[in-house]
């Protein structure tokens, strides 16, 4: 069984499984049918190479997706990388916007854009900035909106950005023990549905927290 | 009636829905086996393909000319290819993308189950553009009937007649009655469970409804405080054994493809019949053409590309069911001497009045645990606001059902709102938590709202899709009241807080159904005006929506005029 080993049993990002302790997707990979196992399994793999993103692209898009997702510890998602596989299969979600080019020049025209930023405010290249720079010219970014940024609509790289970020970042197992979610569930099937209701293997939410009543 | 003292539930039992297995409609399925025997066909072990019948499939040669070749095998292309079939007309349907087998190429998995969407490249533009790709489009045998959520209600009668009572939208040149047998059939053949259902045209569906998941019991609890009345269903998804499709086993990923059989596509309800009645389906090839002869006027055929090369296939009667971007698009994409701007398009017709439903997710923080992923997303609904309610400042309405996003599609919801870096992480462990509603707001048709072609080209050479949208101020109305509804219901459920993300949900129109050529580009008969042996049997023909999935709807159209195909031509 690939869970058995200690260093991968309920991993989550970051190292830190706050919420539903000792729950871990992984174990029930032999109650998954075998195409879906493969398709999860493969992405604990070793991520290939960079192929899509340019030396100094990589340094920008590796630095803006830390912000985004909130991962500064090991273990991490490789998202970069998942990204970068997406970008070079040409991968889209079989659209773009009219006054945006297709998926891949966007993030490029992207990144470069942001490390424009970076030099006319902070008088640095985006990977040189502090993290706290860093935030500073993201935030900056969603700040813009629906108006002109570089020539592009702020909202819509944001939608981009995040878009892209999410997709890799949530389908991750590791994620998924971060989150409490039971993945995949063929041929098994649920068998407690309902509210308060767990499957055996399930953990409760030992740290319930309204997010929308805490702010950090 | 108190609905939620008849219904399955509050609190699910699975094995209540276990328990119907043994006291399914038999009769109705009888009657669906004499006329439609796919799921009798499907393997009645643990695979879901019968190989057998695909490796003996007849194999028409391209010199062949068949009665009818049908572009796309989704729900309008596949249903019509069954019906024609039966009738005993030589059937070729090609489409673009493979002819699946569950078992092999679709997974339980979110990520894993892009390969399901159309993702060639299309531009999305105008005041309000829509998103396409998984929100929409399906590519290959089973259309996006292969990811929808298996939502199957009817319209209602007024949809037909929306421009003559309420003065929007557009009237169509048939009646819900001209539809309601077929209605009735496709409703055994898929077959749908759900309720009695009180709304439109009151009527029962052939399977009883589904147990309910935390999902669907936050929606009766909060509608039921409410006063808002709502039913179980109605879903294409068995509930019980239905040929040797089994019963669901409730694993909530029925927007991934549905690797049980449960879940109806026209994959497993049409598919089997249709080649079993000597139907050729035709996978993995691009149809880039329609040949009209210029001295008749009449189809000849379709052009196509696979594995690099381009091959004719010629018919009698040419019938179009890419849906409502790609059917526009070949048609503009078939230009000539006698339709210089696209084939039916001489008053400039095509791809226009395209229509997408508002869809608002209204999510509610709980205190409970309501681990929405584990039930069918699709599972309670209510039309109560579905028609036009003459003390608002809007006409038409809505409909709420629930949706039950999986960690990606509510990672999406959750940026929506501006979450990024250590917020988004918050919010997304806190997922078991939150309970997920859907709107379906009826937008109206607009002549501005169209399919045109851009100058970007994609690896066929062709020129992409360019789909303008912009909602009207009817459309801005509709979007606040489901909201509003939908934040009433799960408060009153005793959510501490709502939030919702506006998105948009299926396609219908761009090619529609009226009762002359200076409206529309098909008849009631869906034999466009131009062309007398060009059919389009898809979603595109539709010249209103109502605020239903629209699923049944195409299909039960498209049964319709196969029917009147298979007369027209026998009477001549």
């Amino acid at each position: 069984m690939v869970s058995d080993g200690p260093a991968l049993a309920g991993t989550t990002p970051g190292g830190q499984p706050v919420r539903f302790p000792g729950f871990d997707v992984l174990a029930q990979v032999d109650h998954w049918d075998p195409v879906t196992a493969g398709v999860v399994l493969a992405r604990l793999s070793l991520p290939s190479p960079l192929r899509f993103f340019t030396v100094a692209e990589e340094g920008i898009a590796g630095a803006l997706l830390d912000h985004l997702l909130d991962q500064y510890e090991d273990p991490r998602v490789p998202v970069l990388q998942m990204i970068d596989v997406r970008l070079t299969e040409k991968q889209t979600d079989g659209w773009h916007y009219a006054d945006l080019p297709e998926d891949g020049q966007a993030w490029r025209d992207s990144l470069r854009a942001i490390d424009d930023d970076a030099r006319s405010r902070f008088d640095a290249s985006f990977t040189e900035c502090t993290g706290e720079q860093q935030k500073t010219l993201i935030q900056a970014v969603q700040d813009t909106e629906g108006k002109p940024w570089h020539g592009m609509r702020a909202d819509r790289i944001w939608s981009l950005w995040t878009r892209y970020a999410c997709t890799a970042f949530y389908a991750h197992p590791w994620a998924w023990n971060e989150i409490g979610f039971s993945g995949p569930a063929y041929p098994r099937g649920y068998k407690n549905p309902g509210i308060d209701a767990r499957e055996p293997y399930e953990v409760r939410d030992h740290l319930p927290i309204d997010p929308t009543r805490e702010t950090s | 009636m108190n609905p939620a003292e008849t219904g399955p539930g509050p609190l699910s039992r699975v094995t209540g829905g276990l328990r119907s297995l043994f006291d399914a409609h038999d009769g109705a399925a009888d009657r669906v086996r004499g006329r439609n025997e796919s799921a009798w066909l499907l393997p009645n072990g643990q695979g879901r393909t019968n190989h057998r019948l695909r490796e003996d499939m007849h194999r028409y040669s391209p010199d062949d000319v068949v009665d009818a070749v049908i572009v796309g095998c989704g729900a309008g292309g596949a249903t019509a290819a069954q019906r024609l079939a039966r009738a005993g007309w030589s059937v070729v349907a090609i489409d673009a993308g493979p002819f699946w087998d569950p078992d092999q190429d679709w997974v339980s998995d979110e990520a894993g189950s892009h390969h399901l969407y159309w993702t060639e490249p299309r531009v999305i533009d105008g005041e309000n553009p829509v998103p396409l790709g998984s929100n929409n489009s399906g590519r290959g045998v089973g259309g996006s009937m292969v990811h929808y959520a298996g939502y199957a209600p009817r319209f209602h009668p007024s949809d037909f007649h929306t421009h003559s009572v309420d003065g929007v939208g557009a009237d169509w040149p048939i009646d819900y009655d001209d539809l309601r047998p077929f209605y009735e059939a496709i409703e055994g053949e898929l077959p749908v469970a759900g309720q009695d259902w009180p709304w439109g045209d009151p009527h029962r569906y052939p399977h009883r409804a589904h147990p309910v998941g935390g999902n669907g019991e936050v929606f009766q609890r909060g509608a039921l405080a409410q006063g808002i009345d709502f039913r179980v269903g109605p879903v294409a998804i068995t509930n019980g054994r239905f040929g040797n499709r089994p019963h669901c086993i409730y694993r909530g990923f029925c927007l991934q493809g549905c690797k049980v059989n449960a879940k109806a596509s026209p994959l497993i309800t049409h598919v089997p019949d249709a080649l079993a009645h000597g139907a050729e389906i035709r996978a993995d090839a691009m149809v880039v053409g329609i040949d009209v002869d210029e001295r008749t006027g009449r189809a000849t055929g379709v052009r196509y590309l696979r594995g690099g090369r381009e091959y004719r296939q010629r018919a009698g009667h040419v019938l179009l069911a890419g849906y409502s971007i790609e059917t526009p698009r070949l048609l503009l994409n078939s230009a000539s001497k006698r339709f210089p701007e696209g084939l039916c398009n001489d008053f400039d017709l095509v791809g226009r009045y395209l229509m997408v439903q508002g869809a608002p997710q209204t999510a509610g923080r709980f205190t409970q645990e309501i681990r929405m992923y584990k039930a069918p997303p699709p599972e309670v609904s209510s039309e109560q606001f579905y028609e036009t309610d003459p003390t608002k400042p809007y006409k038409r309405g809505f409909s709420i059902q629930t949706v039950s996003p999986l960690p990606i599609t509510w990672a999406e919801h959750v940026a929506g709102q501006g979450h990024w870096g250590e917020d988004l992480r918050r919010y997304m462990r806190d997922y078991v938590h939150w309970s997920v509603l859907g709107a379906l707001c009826e937008f109206l048709p607009q002549a501005r709202n169209r399919v045109t072609l851009a100058e970007e080209k994609d690896r066929y050479g062709l020129p992409v899709a360019h789909f303008s949208y912009s909602q009207c101020e009817n459309d801005k109305h509709l979007l606040k009241a489901a909201q509003q509804v939908m934040e009433g219901i799960l408060t009153a459920a005793g959510a501490s807080e709502t939030i919702t993300f506006t998105r948009n949900a299926h396609l219908v129109g761009g090619a529609r159904m009226a009762t002359d050529e200076h409206s529309g580009v098909v008849g009631a008969d869906c034999r466009t005006f131009a062309v007398p042996n060009l059919l389009i049997v898809d979603g595109s023909v539709l010249p209103t929506q109502g605020s239903a999935n629209p699923a049944l709807t195409i299909m039960a159209n498209s049964a319709r005029a196969a029917e009147r195909l298979v007369h027209t031509a026998a009477s001549r």
